[in-house]
């Protein structure tokens, strides 16, 4: 179990910003999610162990969040939304000065830079001053100081801003390496949907301080078992009508979605034959499911 | 429909520096995706776009006429710039109120359209307090009202999803495809993929100052002949279903994926592989259960556009 | 015999926790100050005084067998307290200190302000007071080779070449003024920098700031002694106040009648000031928005 929180509480002044909040969380990659202001960086903060809750309690990595907060930041690693570095220094000093920073001895800390920077793709501009670096090489740098002490928790924040797509796509690919190792968990916080839905088996909805949902992603899905999106080319007028005749409910949707809802009994090759009979390909054919907006908006409460 | 935005062979250098290449387009009424990494040309093009540079060679008309030093024109576009640059020190509602002076509205109409302009966004219980005090998704927001207060015709919206939380992004989303379907000109540029096409189909790709592609991403994926399509079927009898397209000749490529129900198809020529594809699904022996093309999207267009 | 594993890697080694957690900050911000364009050459500069001084020392007592020769004998070379004062109260050493504090130490905190590093520092299981004593530590360190060092060195060359130890026993309490002086100058200095280093974003904007205080203050007491004459006035000049301490630790007289002891409150003062100062400008906390 590498997040446990049970009951967490806190409130700057009058705004309570988390209001009972219950968490356990393993393996697997976790994206957390929420509007503006409904508590995800309070969390992030009390997860790092900078705050201490006022009510409840809770265990990060095994260490307890309100008396173990420095035991809680040497084994995890943050990767924070905004650019930060050191002007005068280049990325291998960089690195291994956090991993100094974070406990390791200093020939360690060097050895794993270099092997750092490497990994996620500085290896050619690691001598290079900082000052020097592009957006997309900064965000990198960033997530190398969050991983060159090995952390077994990793928390990253909104780590695709900025980027163009190129670069979106690398760190993506990065992370979800990174996520893969069974033994590293990785918490996600973005605005991306798309970015979530990459990388994450997991997620955690934020609302107003609690948790509005949470679990495994495909669960949180309503998958509808008789409701199908097709796309076809070809006149689709007698290929629905013969559908419709055959007692399914069908809806063209604007982008030229065909959704069918298919009554029990009747199997799916029928609507593959009607097709075919009509002359029609059947270019994309699919059970439907809600998006990670929907599952977003119902758990928000809104529309 | 007649084009509202027409550029001829425009190009921009700043001294050395190439800015835009030799961009000819016609843009039309209806949401028009810009996209392109960065350094491409995007904002130079919007820059030229709006009048706030001069071209080195070629031009740009909006509505038949020259932007540049062009008031009247310029008043019937409306720009939300990537940037923050916001006067910190006013209000949404002092900042708003300010821009719509600059169009020469009187001070009744200033009020209603940065009322309408504010509650668009949902903003107004938040018009009196400093944009200092803003959060990052409220400066978007304010960003977005002060393009749309004036009742452009065209609007030029760069990065305009930025720091919004999913709901803003769909409720702005709903916004922009509104303004699509009113018959104005949007024109859209973001790093998100995923998010321009939730808005639109039509888009122009820039890469090195010059457009790379433009149109339809389904008929410019078509175009990309170099890349075979990847189809991707799942079947309960996947190895009778591969077995059924090995032997056609525009099959170049036949994989399974590790699950085992999946079985990738690669293809020069969709209509006789989709033709095949319906006729075999039509036997339920055949267990089809699932058809998509994983590679008929707007990030893969841009990879194999581009080169990774 | 394998094929090594690509991809992530994990690290066999164990995290440990440090003695003097700070250490690995002051380390490279040594480093990096050394980088810097002038540095190495005004620290070589506010070298110099020591060196003189050293030369003199030898001077001094070589030159005893001349001094029948020579018209007078300059102060300078009698080496006793006043010598020492001259030296640590001297105007160019103190100028000099700034100057590698400038140098050295207006972007300590500006820059990682500017450039969003605190939210890397305090990700780590650094603690606050770790961070600040790794910063000083730096500017401890530079101070300390042009104060401390030196007035050691002092004491010991005087003793090779007089060849005895009768200067000790004429002076017994040297060493520790020395030592007790070099502790103050480097402590107020050092918080000197570091409060006015976090005051802004901006390093030129800090370095501009930490000339100014200094030498304002000083032309602050000038004008209001010129015009009203009262030693009092003396209070208001940092370098003055220094000077006082000085010739107090030092038992000489001091250049002002004003009793040592408010000089070193105002000093105090100052570095009070800025732990506060330091305290509200870093705030471990800011760490996520």
């Amino acid at each position: 179990m590498s997040i446990e929180l049970k009951d967490i509480r806190f409130s700057y002044g009058r705004v309570q910003a988390l209001d009972g909040v219950d968490i356990k969380l393993e393996q697997g990659a976790v994206g957390l999610l929420g509007p503006n202001g409904a508590g995800k960086s309070t969390l992030l903060r009390i997860l790092l162990g900078f705050l201490k809750p006022e009510r409840g309690e809770g265990r990060v990595l095994g260490h307890d969040i309100r008396t173990e907060q420095a035991l809680i930041r040497r084994r995890v690693g943050y990767m924070p939304e905004n650019d930060c570095f050191i002007p005068g220094m280049d990325a291998v000093t960089f690195t291994s000065y956090f991993g100094e920073l974070s406990g390791m001895p200093r020939q360690e800390a060097m050895k794993r830079a270099h092997d750092v920077l490497f990994y996620v793709g500085l290896g050619e501009s690691r001598y290079r001053p900082l000052e020097t670096y592009s957006s997309g090489m900064k965000q990198r740098l960033k997530l190398a100081q969050a991983i060159v002490h090995d952390p077994r928790l990793l928390f990253l924040d909104e780590p695709t801003s900025n980027l163009d797509p190129q670069g979106r796509k690398e760190i993506l690919e990065l992370i979800l390496d990174i996520s893969s190792k069974k033994d590293i968990q990785v918490l996600l916080s973005s605005h991306i949907l798309s970015d979530i839905e990459t990388i994450c088996p997991f997620v955690v909805i934020l609302n107003k301080g609690r948790v509005a949902a949470h679990g495994e992603l495909q669960n949180l899905r309503e998958t509808s078992f008789r409701l199908f999106e097709l796309k076809v080319k070809g006149g689709p007028g007698p290929f629905l009508e013969r559908v419709r005749a055959l007692g399914c409910k069908v809806e063209a949707t604007e982008d030229m979605i065909l959704k069918i809802y298919m009554p029990p009994g009747l199997e799916r090759a029928v609507i593959f034959r009607t097709a075919a009979e009509e002359g029609l390909q059947v270019r994309e054919f699919l059970r439907s499911q809600t998006s990670l907006e929907d599952v977003f908006a119902k758990a928000v409460g809104v529309d | 429909m007649s084009a509202v935005i027409e550029t001829s062979k425009l190009s921009k250098w700043y001294g050395n520096v190439l800015g835009l290449s030799d961009v000819t387009l016609s843009i039309e009424p209806g949401i028009l995706g810009l996209l392109g990494p960065n350094g491409a040309g995007k904002s130079t093009f919007f820059k030229l776009l709006t009048g706030q540079l001069k071209p080195s060679i070629g031009t740009v008309t909006v509505f038949g006429e020259p932007v540049r030093n062009h008031h009247r024109v310029f008043s019937r576009i409306g720009l939300c710039p990537e940037q923050d640059a916001l006067y910190e020190e006013l209000s949404g509602w002092d900042f708003l109120a300010n821009l719509l002076r600059l169009n020469g509205y009187g001070r009744a109409e200033i009020a209603s359209r940065a009322e309408r302009a504010l509650a668009t966004v949902e903003l107004l219980d938040d018009k009196d307090r400093i944009v200092r005090g803003y959060s990052r998704g409220m400066r978007q927001r304010l960003k977005f009202a002060q393009a749309i207060a004036h009742d452009p015709e065209v609007v030029i919206l760069d990065e305009p999803l930025s720091g919004l939380d999913p709901l803003g992004k769909r409720k702005l989303i709903r916004l922009i495809k509104d303004f699509g379907r009113q018959g104005r000109t949007v024109l859209v540029s973001s790093h998100v993929l995923p998010e321009i096409e939730a808005l639109t189909s039509n888009i122009v790709l820039i890469h090195q100052g010059k457009i790379l592609a433009w149109g339809d991403i389904h008929y410019i994926r078509d175009l990309i002949d170099a890349h075979p399509h990847i189809i991707a079927v799942r079947s309960t009898a996947a190895r009778a279903l591969a077995a059924h397209f090995v032997g056609e000749p525009y099959v170049h490529k036949v994989q399974f994926e590790n699950s085992g129900d999946l079985v990738l198809f690669e293809t020069t020529n969709r209509e006789r592989f989709f033709d095949r594809l319906t006729r075999y699904a039509a036997d339920a022996a055949a267990g089809v259960e699932e058809i998509t093309s994983p590679d008929d999207n707007l990030q893969a267009v841009f990879d194999y556009l581009v080169g990774t | 015999m394998a094929i090594a594993e690509r991809g992530y890697t994990h690290w066999d080694g164990e995290l440990q926790e440090r003695r003097r957690p700070w250490w690995p900050i002051t380390r490279h911000g040594i480093r990096l100050a050394f980088k810097r364009k002038y540095f190495k050459f005004s620290f070589f500069i506010s070298l110099m005084p020591a060196f003189g001084f050293l030369v003199g020392i030898y001077a001094a007592e070589k030159i005893q067998d001349f001094k029948v020769m020579i018209k007078g004998s300059p102060t300078l070379l009698t080496v006793d307290p006043g010598f020492f004062r001259a030296y640590f109260a001297g105007e160019f050493l103190l100028f000099m200190m700034l100057m590698i504090m400038v140098l050295a130490g207006a972007g300590l905190i500006a820059d990682e302000l500017r450039h969003n590093a605190l939210q890397l520092y305090f990700a780590r299981p650094l603690a606050k007071k770790d961070y600040f004593v790794g910063k000083a530590a730096i500017l401890v360190f530079f101070l300390s080779l042009v104060t401390l060092a030196p007035g050691l060195l002092f004491i010991l060359f005087k003793l090779i070449f007089s060849g005895s130890f009768r200067f000790l026993g004429d002076y017994p309490w040297l060493p520790l003024s020395v030592i007790g002086f070099s502790a103050l100058v480097t402590a107020f200095f050092s918080l000197y920098t570091l409060m006015i280093s976090s005051v802004s974003k901006n390093r030129r904007y800090t370095a501009i700031m930490l000339f100014t205080i200094y030498i304002f203050s000083d032309v602050l007491f000038g004008i209001f002694y010129g015009s009203f004459r009262s030693p009092y006035f003396a209070l208001l000049s940092l370098k003055v106040n220094l000077q006082q301490v000085g010739a107090a630790f030092f038992r000489v007289k001091p250049p002002f009648p004003v009793p040592w002891a408010y000089s070193l409150a105002v000093l105090l003062a100052v570095c009070a000031a800025a732990a506060v100062v330091l305290h509200k400008r870093v705030k471990g906390v800011e760490v996520i928005k």
